[in-house]
Protein backbone atom coordinates (compact mmCIF):
# COMPACT_ATOMS: atom_id res chain seq x y z
CA UNK A 1 0.00 0.00 0.00
CA UNK A 2 2.60 2.49 0.97
CA UNK A 3 4.86 1.14 -2.31
CA UNK A 4 1.71 2.53 -4.18
CA UNK A 5 1.23 5.52 -2.22
CA UNK A 6 5.16 6.51 -3.25
CA UNK A 7 4.65 5.85 -6.46
CA UNK A 8 1.67 8.48 -7.26
CA UNK A 9 3.82 11.23 -5.55
CA UNK A 10 6.87 9.92 -8.06
CA UNK A 11 4.29 9.93 -10.83
CA UNK A 12 2.85 13.26 -9.68
CA UNK A 13 5.94 15.08 -8.95
CA UNK A 14 7.29 13.88 -12.69
CA UNK A 15 4.34 15.62 -13.98
CA UNK A 16 4.47 18.80 -12.09
CA UNK A 17 8.03 19.18 -12.94
CA UNK A 18 7.16 18.37 -16.95
CA UNK A 19 4.93 21.08 -17.05
CA UNK A 20 6.92 23.37 -14.88
CA UNK A 21 9.47 22.87 -18.25
CA UNK A 22 6.81 22.92 -20.56
CA UNK A 23 6.05 27.09 -19.78
CA UNK A 24 6.64 29.56 -22.32
CA UNK A 25 10.22 30.21 -23.06
CA UNK A 26 12.43 33.00 -20.96
CA UNK A 27 13.32 35.21 -23.57
CA UNK A 28 16.84 37.08 -23.68
CA UNK A 29 16.85 40.33 -23.24
CA UNK A 30 15.41 43.14 -25.20
CA UNK A 31 13.09 40.26 -26.15
CA UNK A 32 9.28 40.56 -23.41
CA UNK A 33 6.28 37.96 -23.49
CA UNK A 34 3.63 39.77 -25.85
CA UNK A 35 0.55 37.66 -25.16
CA UNK A 36 -2.34 39.85 -26.30
CA UNK A 37 -3.91 36.60 -27.90
CA UNK A 38 -4.84 36.03 -31.87
CA UNK A 39 -2.33 38.08 -34.04
CA UNK A 40 -4.63 40.25 -35.93
CA UNK A 41 -4.77 39.27 -39.81
CA UNK A 42 -3.72 41.09 -42.70
CA UNK A 43 -3.15 40.62 -46.27
CA UNK A 44 -0.59 43.14 -47.62
CA UNK A 45 1.06 42.86 -50.96
CA UNK A 46 5.22 43.61 -51.42
CA UNK A 47 7.24 45.85 -54.00
CA UNK A 48 6.31 43.65 -56.79
CA UNK A 49 2.43 43.84 -55.81
CA UNK A 50 2.19 39.79 -54.80
CA UNK A 51 -0.04 39.61 -52.00
CA UNK A 52 0.46 38.08 -48.96
CA UNK A 53 -1.67 36.92 -45.72
CA UNK A 54 -0.53 36.22 -42.53
CA UNK A 55 -2.67 33.13 -42.29
CA UNK A 56 -0.49 31.41 -45.08
CA UNK A 57 2.07 31.24 -42.67
CA UNK A 58 0.23 29.45 -40.04
CA UNK A 59 2.03 26.20 -38.55
CA UNK A 60 5.70 27.72 -37.89
CA UNK A 61 6.83 30.35 -35.74
CA UNK A 62 6.62 33.87 -37.23
CA UNK A 63 8.95 36.82 -37.04
CA UNK A 64 7.12 39.97 -37.89
CA UNK A 65 9.32 43.24 -37.86
CA UNK A 66 8.26 46.51 -38.32
CA UNK A 67 10.76 48.99 -39.66
CA UNK A 68 10.43 52.11 -41.29
CA UNK A 69 13.24 54.34 -43.33
CA UNK A 70 13.70 57.19 -40.96
CA UNK A 71 14.42 55.05 -38.54
CA UNK A 72 18.30 54.66 -37.11
CA UNK A 73 17.99 51.85 -35.22
CA UNK A 74 15.90 49.62 -38.32
CA UNK A 75 19.15 50.82 -40.66
CA UNK A 76 21.91 48.74 -38.48
CA UNK A 77 19.14 46.11 -37.88
CA UNK A 78 18.12 44.81 -40.88
CA UNK A 79 21.44 43.10 -42.35
CA UNK A 80 21.60 40.89 -38.83
CA UNK A 81 17.74 40.15 -39.61
CA UNK A 82 18.83 38.49 -42.90
CA UNK A 83 22.03 36.73 -41.64
CA UNK A 84 19.71 35.30 -38.77
CA UNK A 85 17.51 34.38 -41.49
CA UNK A 86 19.58 32.16 -43.07
CA UNK A 87 20.22 30.29 -40.32
CA UNK A 88 16.66 28.77 -40.32
CA UNK A 89 14.50 26.56 -42.76
CA UNK A 90 12.16 28.08 -44.55
CA UNK A 91 9.53 25.60 -42.97
CA UNK A 92 10.07 25.76 -39.80
CA UNK A 93 10.93 29.73 -39.29
CA UNK A 94 8.98 32.94 -41.53
CA UNK A 95 10.30 36.37 -41.38
CA UNK A 96 7.86 38.98 -42.45
CA UNK A 97 9.28 42.39 -42.82
CA UNK A 98 6.10 45.11 -42.83
CA UNK A 99 7.02 48.60 -43.78
CA UNK A 100 5.00 51.15 -41.83
CA UNK A 101 3.51 54.25 -43.80
CA UNK A 102 5.99 55.04 -46.77
CA UNK A 103 6.18 54.28 -50.95
CA UNK A 104 7.55 51.95 -52.53
CA UNK A 105 10.29 53.72 -53.97
CA UNK A 106 11.62 55.06 -50.41
CA UNK A 107 11.34 51.32 -49.67
CA UNK A 108 13.40 49.91 -52.34
CA UNK A 109 16.09 52.48 -51.99
CA UNK A 110 16.10 51.77 -48.40
CA UNK A 111 16.84 48.15 -49.10
CA UNK A 112 19.33 48.55 -51.82
CA UNK A 113 20.90 51.00 -50.31
CA UNK A 114 21.89 48.44 -47.31
CA UNK A 115 21.92 46.26 -49.98
CA UNK A 116 20.04 42.98 -48.57
CA UNK A 117 17.92 40.65 -50.15
CA UNK A 118 14.81 40.53 -47.57
CA UNK A 119 11.38 42.14 -49.43
CA UNK A 120 9.20 43.96 -47.21
CA UNK A 121 5.62 43.75 -47.41
CA UNK A 122 4.11 47.57 -47.59
CA UNK A 123 1.42 48.42 -45.29
CA UNK A 124 1.14 51.96 -47.56
CA UNK A 125 -1.28 53.36 -44.60
CA UNK A 126 0.08 52.30 -40.97
CA UNK A 127 -3.11 50.58 -39.97
CA UNK A 128 -1.49 46.99 -39.93
CA UNK A 129 1.30 48.38 -38.12
CA UNK A 130 -1.29 49.88 -36.01
CA UNK A 131 -3.31 46.67 -35.16
CA UNK A 132 0.18 45.01 -34.02
CA UNK A 133 0.34 47.66 -31.58
CA UNK A 134 4.13 47.86 -31.28
CA UNK A 135 5.65 50.19 -28.76
CA UNK A 136 7.99 51.91 -31.35
CA UNK A 137 10.10 51.08 -34.62
CA UNK A 138 11.60 49.01 -35.04
CA UNK A 139 9.70 46.22 -33.40
CA UNK A 140 9.43 42.69 -33.85
CA UNK A 141 6.67 40.75 -33.04
CA UNK A 142 7.10 36.90 -32.54
CA UNK A 143 3.43 34.60 -33.56
CA UNK A 144 3.21 30.89 -32.99
CA UNK A 145 2.37 28.15 -35.13
CA UNK A 146 -0.84 28.80 -33.69
CA UNK A 147 -1.29 31.96 -34.75
CA UNK A 148 -1.10 33.59 -31.35
CA UNK A 149 1.12 36.53 -30.21
CA UNK A 150 3.58 35.37 -27.82
CA UNK A 151 6.87 37.68 -27.96
CA UNK A 152 8.17 41.80 -28.88
CA UNK A 153 11.52 42.94 -29.25
CA UNK A 154 11.81 46.49 -28.63
CA UNK A 155 14.14 48.62 -30.31
CA UNK A 156 17.17 47.34 -32.61
CA UNK A 157 19.31 44.28 -31.69
CA UNK A 158 22.44 42.07 -33.67
CA UNK A 159 19.75 39.00 -34.59
CA UNK A 160 22.12 37.10 -35.71
CA UNK A 161 23.86 36.30 -32.40
CA UNK A 162 23.48 33.45 -30.53
CA UNK A 163 21.45 34.85 -27.79
CA UNK A 164 18.58 35.24 -30.08
CA UNK A 165 19.07 32.22 -32.67
CA UNK A 166 19.68 30.03 -29.82
CA UNK A 167 16.47 31.69 -28.56
CA UNK A 168 14.47 31.28 -31.53
CA UNK A 169 15.36 27.82 -31.98
CA UNK A 170 14.33 26.96 -29.12
CA UNK A 171 10.85 28.10 -29.84
CA UNK A 172 10.81 26.05 -33.33
CA UNK A 173 12.24 22.63 -31.02
CA UNK A 174 9.51 23.76 -28.61
CA UNK A 175 6.27 24.01 -31.07
CA UNK B 1 13.86 33.80 -45.11
CA UNK B 2 10.33 31.86 -45.24
CA UNK B 3 10.43 35.11 -47.17
CA UNK B 4 7.70 36.42 -49.26
CA UNK B 5 6.94 34.03 -51.72
CA UNK B 6 3.45 33.95 -52.32
CA UNK B 7 0.17 33.50 -50.29
CA UNK B 8 0.66 29.42 -49.99
CA UNK B 9 3.72 29.05 -51.41
CA UNK B 10 7.25 28.15 -49.18
CA UNK B 11 10.46 28.80 -50.13
CA UNK B 12 12.99 30.95 -50.89
CA UNK B 13 12.33 34.30 -52.58
CA UNK B 14 13.08 34.69 -56.02
CA UNK B 15 13.84 38.17 -57.40
CA UNK B 16 11.95 39.34 -60.74
CA UNK B 17 13.31 41.02 -63.37
CA UNK B 18 11.43 43.97 -62.33
CA UNK B 19 13.56 43.84 -58.86
CA UNK B 20 16.32 43.29 -60.26
CA UNK B 21 16.27 46.23 -62.30
CA UNK B 22 14.94 48.62 -60.03
CA UNK B 23 17.48 47.44 -57.82
CA UNK B 24 20.49 48.66 -59.88
CA UNK B 25 19.07 51.64 -60.68
CA UNK B 26 18.03 52.58 -57.16
CA UNK B 27 22.11 51.81 -55.91
CA UNK B 28 23.11 54.22 -58.46
CA UNK B 29 20.78 56.97 -57.43
CA UNK B 30 21.63 55.91 -53.75
CA UNK B 31 25.45 57.02 -54.05
CA UNK B 32 24.22 60.50 -54.81
CA UNK B 33 21.54 60.40 -51.99
CA UNK B 34 24.63 59.09 -49.71
CA UNK B 35 27.26 62.15 -50.92
CA UNK B 36 23.83 64.21 -50.04
CA UNK B 37 22.82 62.91 -46.70
CA UNK B 38 26.71 62.66 -45.75
CA UNK B 39 27.05 66.34 -46.37
CA UNK B 40 23.75 67.37 -44.54
CA UNK B 41 24.74 64.97 -41.94
CA UNK B 42 27.90 67.16 -41.25
CA UNK B 43 26.04 70.65 -41.27
CA UNK B 44 23.60 68.92 -38.65
CA UNK B 45 26.28 67.42 -36.73
CA UNK B 46 28.04 70.43 -36.37
CA UNK B 47 24.87 72.63 -35.80
CA UNK B 48 23.81 70.03 -32.99
CA UNK B 49 27.52 69.83 -30.89
CA UNK B 50 27.53 74.13 -31.17
CA UNK B 51 23.79 73.77 -29.65
CA UNK B 52 25.24 71.01 -27.15
CA UNK B 53 28.41 72.90 -26.09
CA UNK B 54 25.67 75.61 -24.98
CA UNK B 55 23.68 73.68 -23.16
CA UNK B 56 23.65 70.21 -21.53
CA UNK B 57 20.22 68.70 -22.36
CA UNK B 58 19.83 65.74 -20.29
CA UNK B 59 18.97 64.86 -16.78
CA UNK B 60 20.08 61.66 -15.32
CA UNK B 61 19.58 60.28 -11.63
CA UNK B 62 20.61 56.76 -10.81
CA UNK B 63 17.87 55.04 -12.16
CA UNK B 64 17.27 57.17 -14.91
CA UNK B 65 18.83 59.04 -18.28
CA UNK B 66 17.02 61.71 -20.41
CA UNK B 67 18.18 63.60 -23.28
CA UNK B 68 16.45 66.50 -24.76
CA UNK B 69 17.52 67.51 -28.83
CA UNK B 70 15.24 71.06 -29.52
CA UNK B 71 14.70 70.52 -33.22
CA UNK B 72 14.77 73.51 -35.24
CA UNK B 73 11.63 74.12 -37.50
CA UNK B 74 13.56 73.34 -40.28
CA UNK B 75 14.82 69.87 -39.65
CA UNK B 76 11.15 68.94 -38.66
CA UNK B 77 10.29 70.78 -41.96
CA UNK B 78 12.63 68.66 -43.93
CA UNK B 79 12.20 65.45 -42.33
CA UNK B 80 8.19 65.58 -42.79
CA UNK B 81 8.48 67.29 -46.17
CA UNK B 82 10.73 64.26 -47.14
CA UNK B 83 8.15 61.43 -46.15
CA UNK B 84 5.35 63.41 -48.02
CA UNK B 85 3.25 65.34 -45.68
CA UNK B 86 0.89 67.25 -46.92
CA UNK B 87 1.41 71.10 -46.85
CA UNK B 88 -1.20 72.19 -44.74
CA UNK B 89 -0.25 69.78 -41.84
CA UNK B 90 3.82 71.20 -42.56
CA UNK B 91 2.10 74.84 -41.94
CA UNK B 92 1.02 74.05 -38.71
CA UNK B 93 3.58 71.62 -37.64
CA UNK B 94 6.23 74.73 -38.60
CA UNK B 95 5.01 76.88 -35.50
CA UNK B 96 5.30 74.33 -33.25
CA UNK B 97 8.00 73.74 -31.01
CA UNK B 98 9.72 70.15 -31.37
CA UNK B 99 12.07 68.40 -28.90
CA UNK B 100 13.07 64.95 -28.66
CA UNK B 101 13.70 62.96 -26.14
CA UNK B 102 15.39 60.04 -25.44
CA UNK B 103 14.96 58.05 -22.11
CA UNK B 104 16.92 55.14 -20.29
CA UNK B 105 16.06 53.14 -17.76
CA UNK B 106 19.41 52.85 -15.99
CA UNK B 107 17.61 50.65 -13.13
CA UNK B 108 16.65 47.19 -12.51
CA UNK B 109 13.28 48.45 -11.74
CA UNK B 110 10.43 48.79 -14.40
CA UNK B 111 10.33 52.48 -14.92
CA UNK B 112 6.43 53.99 -15.80
CA UNK B 113 6.73 56.73 -17.96
CA UNK B 114 3.15 58.83 -18.37
CA UNK B 115 3.93 62.20 -20.19
CA UNK B 116 0.54 63.41 -17.73
CA UNK B 117 2.92 63.44 -15.23
CA UNK B 118 4.90 65.80 -16.94
CA UNK B 119 4.66 69.78 -16.07
CA UNK B 120 6.06 72.35 -18.33
CA UNK B 121 6.49 75.90 -17.33
CA UNK B 122 7.40 79.22 -19.01
CA UNK B 123 7.77 82.58 -17.49
CA UNK B 124 6.03 80.62 -14.69
CA UNK B 125 3.37 80.04 -16.12
CA UNK B 126 2.06 76.26 -17.09
CA UNK B 127 3.12 75.55 -20.96
CA UNK B 128 0.42 73.29 -21.84
CA UNK B 129 1.68 70.58 -24.26
CA UNK B 130 -1.27 68.81 -26.45
CA UNK B 131 -2.10 65.30 -26.08
CA UNK B 132 -1.70 62.89 -29.03
CA UNK B 133 -4.68 62.40 -29.32
CA UNK B 134 -5.35 66.15 -30.11
CA UNK B 135 -3.00 66.08 -33.53
CA UNK B 136 -4.54 62.53 -34.29
CA UNK B 137 -8.05 64.15 -34.45
CA UNK B 138 -6.98 67.51 -35.90
CA UNK B 139 -5.25 65.59 -38.77
CA UNK B 140 -8.19 63.43 -39.73
CA UNK B 141 -10.49 66.02 -39.32
CA UNK B 142 -8.50 67.75 -41.71
CA UNK B 143 -8.29 64.80 -43.88
CA UNK B 144 -4.56 64.35 -43.66
CA UNK B 145 -3.96 61.07 -45.35
CA UNK B 146 -3.31 58.11 -42.99
CA UNK B 147 0.05 57.15 -44.37
CA UNK B 148 1.43 60.82 -42.86
CA UNK B 149 -0.64 60.72 -39.80
CA UNK B 150 0.54 56.67 -38.91
CA UNK B 151 3.79 58.43 -39.09
CA UNK B 152 3.25 61.61 -37.40
CA UNK B 153 1.98 59.17 -34.79
CA UNK B 154 5.59 56.98 -35.03
CA UNK B 155 7.26 60.00 -33.98
CA UNK B 156 5.89 61.59 -31.08
CA UNK B 157 6.99 60.51 -27.73
CA UNK B 158 4.62 57.69 -26.58
CA UNK B 159 2.15 59.23 -23.91
CA UNK B 160 2.45 55.97 -21.30
CA UNK B 161 5.08 53.27 -21.72
CA UNK B 162 6.33 50.95 -19.16
CA UNK B 163 10.31 51.13 -19.51
CA UNK B 164 12.01 47.89 -18.72
CA UNK B 165 15.25 47.93 -16.95
CA UNK B 166 17.76 49.09 -19.53
CA UNK B 167 14.92 50.02 -22.02
CA UNK B 168 15.73 53.05 -24.32
CA UNK B 169 13.30 54.80 -26.11
CA UNK B 170 12.04 58.11 -27.39
CA UNK B 171 10.28 60.58 -29.85
CA UNK B 172 9.07 63.97 -30.30
CA UNK B 173 7.30 66.39 -27.73
CA UNK B 174 5.66 69.16 -29.05
CA UNK B 175 5.12 72.66 -27.64
CA UNK B 176 3.79 76.03 -28.40
CA UNK B 177 6.60 77.68 -29.34
CA UNK B 178 8.05 80.46 -26.54
CA UNK B 179 10.89 81.94 -26.76
CA UNK B 180 13.58 82.05 -23.67
CA UNK B 181 13.68 79.23 -20.94
CA UNK B 182 10.94 76.11 -20.28
CA UNK B 183 11.28 74.45 -17.53
CA UNK B 184 10.19 71.06 -16.77
CA UNK B 185 9.45 68.97 -13.89
CA UNK B 186 8.57 64.99 -14.31
CA UNK B 187 7.56 62.12 -12.33
CA UNK B 188 7.88 58.42 -12.77
CA UNK B 189 6.27 55.64 -10.63
CA UNK B 190 8.58 52.33 -10.19
CA UNK B 191 8.68 48.78 -9.47
CA UNK B 192 6.19 46.10 -10.92
CA UNK B 193 3.24 47.39 -8.84
CA UNK B 194 3.94 50.90 -9.88
CA UNK B 195 4.71 51.16 -5.47
CA UNK B 196 8.56 51.62 -5.65
CA UNK B 197 10.19 54.58 -4.88
CA UNK B 198 8.95 58.29 -7.39
CA UNK B 199 11.84 59.52 -9.45
CA UNK B 200 11.56 63.28 -9.94
CA UNK B 201 13.67 65.17 -12.42
CA UNK B 202 13.30 68.69 -13.33
CA UNK B 203 15.10 70.44 -16.22
CA UNK B 204 15.28 74.42 -16.38
CA UNK B 205 17.01 75.41 -19.58
CA UNK B 206 14.63 73.56 -22.03
CA UNK B 207 14.36 75.44 -25.34
CA UNK B 208 12.79 76.08 -28.46
CA UNK B 209 15.18 75.77 -31.12
CA UNK B 210 15.10 78.72 -33.84
CA UNK B 211 16.45 78.12 -37.55
CA UNK B 212 19.88 80.19 -37.71
CA UNK B 213 19.54 81.36 -41.00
Amino acid sequence: MKFAQYLLLAMMTQWLVANIHAGPIEPPKGIRHYEIGPAPGFTLVDIDGDRFTLDAFRGRWVFLHFWASWCGPCREEMPTIQRMSESFSDDEFAVLLVNTAEDEDTIFSFLAEIDTDLKSLMDADGQVTEKFRPRGLPTTILIDPQGLVQYQAIGGREWHQAQYTDFLQALIDHQ
Amino acid sequence: MARLTGTTAVGKLKHTQRYENRRLISKQTNNLRIRALASLQLVLAAALTESAAAQPLSVSTEAIEIQFAPRTPNQMMSFYEARGFPKEMLNILRKECFITVRIHNKSREIIWHDLANWRFSHDDKPLKREHRDYWLQKWHSMQIPLASISTFRWTLLPETLDYLPDEEEGGNIILPRVNGPIELSATFASGDDQRGPIITITHDRLNCAEDTE
